[in-house]
């Protein structure tokens, strides 16, 4: 019952890690209707903005983390800027290769300048006292990540619902044309979506380095790839889709780890995809969209 | 009011219209009339940016537009209400109107007023789903959405497709309506008959060219026109 517990809790805490980079795939995706393949690696550039500003220039964690929110977004918004907004025109294929173009350069300048060895994760949160309830143990980090998530989550959905900005953002991703008849400048938009997923990249990068404790270069492609298969399986475009998706692929994740094999885990993670897929191609809370003429 | 001077526009090789010019002036109905593919909604599209011209120019209340980008033309005054509706399905209907004030938020409360008091059914509607919506509620919402940016011109295009006649009056009584309420509107139509009716002066196209133009009473009366459009 312990282990139960205890599984389930790491298991929400890293689907919520999942979670946070899903949204950034699933808004891009329903706004600008590309996958951006470099998502995963505005991780890994989060989290080394955090060694630098918090190991190497001294600066009180809270700072660090600031300062890795703003270079993610500033990093989102000119990846977009330079990389994809020359192609809003072009083949979905040209904007998938550039974004795995837009990925391999990201990795390679972190390899520049932090070198192929991998760093240390400053230990931001270990001044959180651990809570102790009964025999099972819950880490600060841990509760912090489910905290900050869900709050996340909750002004997200707000955000979007209620806000200007937010309506704007859903009339551009059903109906561009439309949307600029309105006024709504969709350029601006996309911008904003950009940003908006690059600062949950970034609050993630935080809370990956922080249970990781590791960072190389490469760091950002395996949570990557499962925030955007968290995405798929919730349904590509949908905002509760990639929070459904990215908590239940971290909850299925570490059960697996926990019940069945380590090394099946990810097997086992992608097989449940397979299956959703074939059950309900469109994902769990995904719509059907129906072509118009 | 709005001036298309000598405008020529391509779909790849596709010459999809030649050397169109046309005018509108303020407080008119001016109807575009001709077959599918004549170019009707190809001129709009191009009026509001959407399509580009490689030749001459478009002036929108005495400034060239030809250049602009089209998200910038509700704040000039001219809103397209495009063929085929194109409300925002998974929005509400009052989320779709509050959309149409996007560049003037602080007329939201008003434009909402007037536009439930013009169309009473949306009221009903207000806080459902558009895509639940029938045709004729739709482009009533779609009509709707364009008023709330305070336009100065109307570009309607094709309103009265797929409804009911009846619809189709109702539509047509709100046109001569705004106009009444000083509005100026460019409408495209396949009806002829009707838009011939409500229209000050119209125009036709075939095959990418203006053919004919004149008072809508004219045309009307035209032999060319009767044999084409108006079944003999």
């Amino acid at each position: 019952m312990i282990t139960l517990i205890q599984a389930l809790l790491n298991g929400l805490s890293l689907g919520s890690i999942y979670a946070l980079i899903a949204l950034g795939y699933t808004m891009v995706y329903g706004i600008a209707k590309m996958l951006n393949f470099a998502h995963g690696d505005v991780i890994m550039v989060g989290a080394y903005a955090v060694i630098t500003s918090v190991v190497q220039a001294k600066m009180p964690g809270v700072l660090g983390v600031v300062v890795s929110i703003a270079i993610c977004a500033l990093l989102g918004v000119t990846i977009e800027f330079l990389a994809y907004r020359p192609l809003r025109k072009a083949a979905s294929l040209t904007v998938l290769i550039t974004a795995i173009g837009v990925s391999y350069l990201l990795q390679n300048v972190a390899q520049l300048i932090y070198g192929t060895e991998q760093k240390a994760f400053p230990e931001l949160f270990d001044s959180i006292p651990t809570l102790t309830l009964g025999e099972v143990s819950i880490e600060g980090s841990l509760l912090l990540t489910l905290g900050l998530t869900a709050v996340i989550m909750a002004a997200l959905t707000l955000f979007i619902n209620y806000t200007r900005v937010g309506k704007a953002m859903r009339a551009v991703s059903e109906d561009k044309e439309a949307a600029e008849l309105m006024g709504i400048s969709v350029n601006r938009t996309i911008t904003v979506t950009f940003a908006i997923g690059s600062v949950l990249a970034a609050v993630a990068s935080v809370f990956y380095g922080a249970s990781y404790t590791y960072i190389r270069p490469t760091t950002g492609a395996m949570p990557g790839i499962k925030a955007f298969t968290a995405a798929v399986f919730g349904g590509i475009g949908s905002i509760p889709g990639a929070m459904l998706g990215g908590i239940l692929l971290g909850v299925i994740e570490q059960m697996s780890k926990t019940y069945i094999s380590t090394k099946w885990s990810d097997a086992i993670v992608f097989g449940v995809l397979v299956l959703v897929l074939v059950i309900k191609p469109t994902g769990l809370l995904g719509k059907k969209i129906s072509e118009k003429v | 009011m709005l001036q298309v001077n000598n405008i020529n526009v391509f779909y790849g090789k596709i010459h999809a219209l030649k050397d169109v010019s046309l005018n509108v002036n303020q407080g008119e109905i001016v109807a575009l009339i001709g077959a599918n593919g004549a170019g009707k909604s190809t001129t709009l599209k191009t009026i509001s940016g959407m399509l580009r011209s490689r030749t001459g120019d478009i002036t929108f209340m005495d400034e060239s537009i030809s250049h602009i980008d089209p998200y910038k033309l509700i704040s000039r005054g001219l809103a397209h209400v495009p063929e085929g509706r194109r409300v925002f399905l998974q929005m509400t209907v009052q989320e779709n109107l509050e959309m149409g004030a996007y560049t003037c938020k602080d007329h939201t409360k008003e434009g909402l007023e007037d536009v439930y008091n013009r169309f009473p059914r949306l009221l009903h509607r207000k806080n459902q789903i558009a895509g639940t919506l029938s045709g004729g509620e739709q482009q009533m919402l779609a009509m709707g959405r364009a008023l709330m940016g305070q336009p100065k011109l109307l570009m309607l295009d094709e309103p009265s497709m797929g409804l009911a006649p009846i619809l189709v009056q109702f539509i047509f009584d709100m046109i001569l309506e705004l106009k009444s309420a000083g509005a100026t509107i460019l409408l495209v139509e396949q009806n002829a008959e009707m838009a011939l009716k409500i229209a000050d002066r119209a125009y036709v196209m075939e095959s990418g060219r203006i053919v004919l133009s004149g008072t809508g009473e004219e045309l009307a009366n035209s032999d060319a026109i009767k044999k084409a459009y108006l079944g003999g």
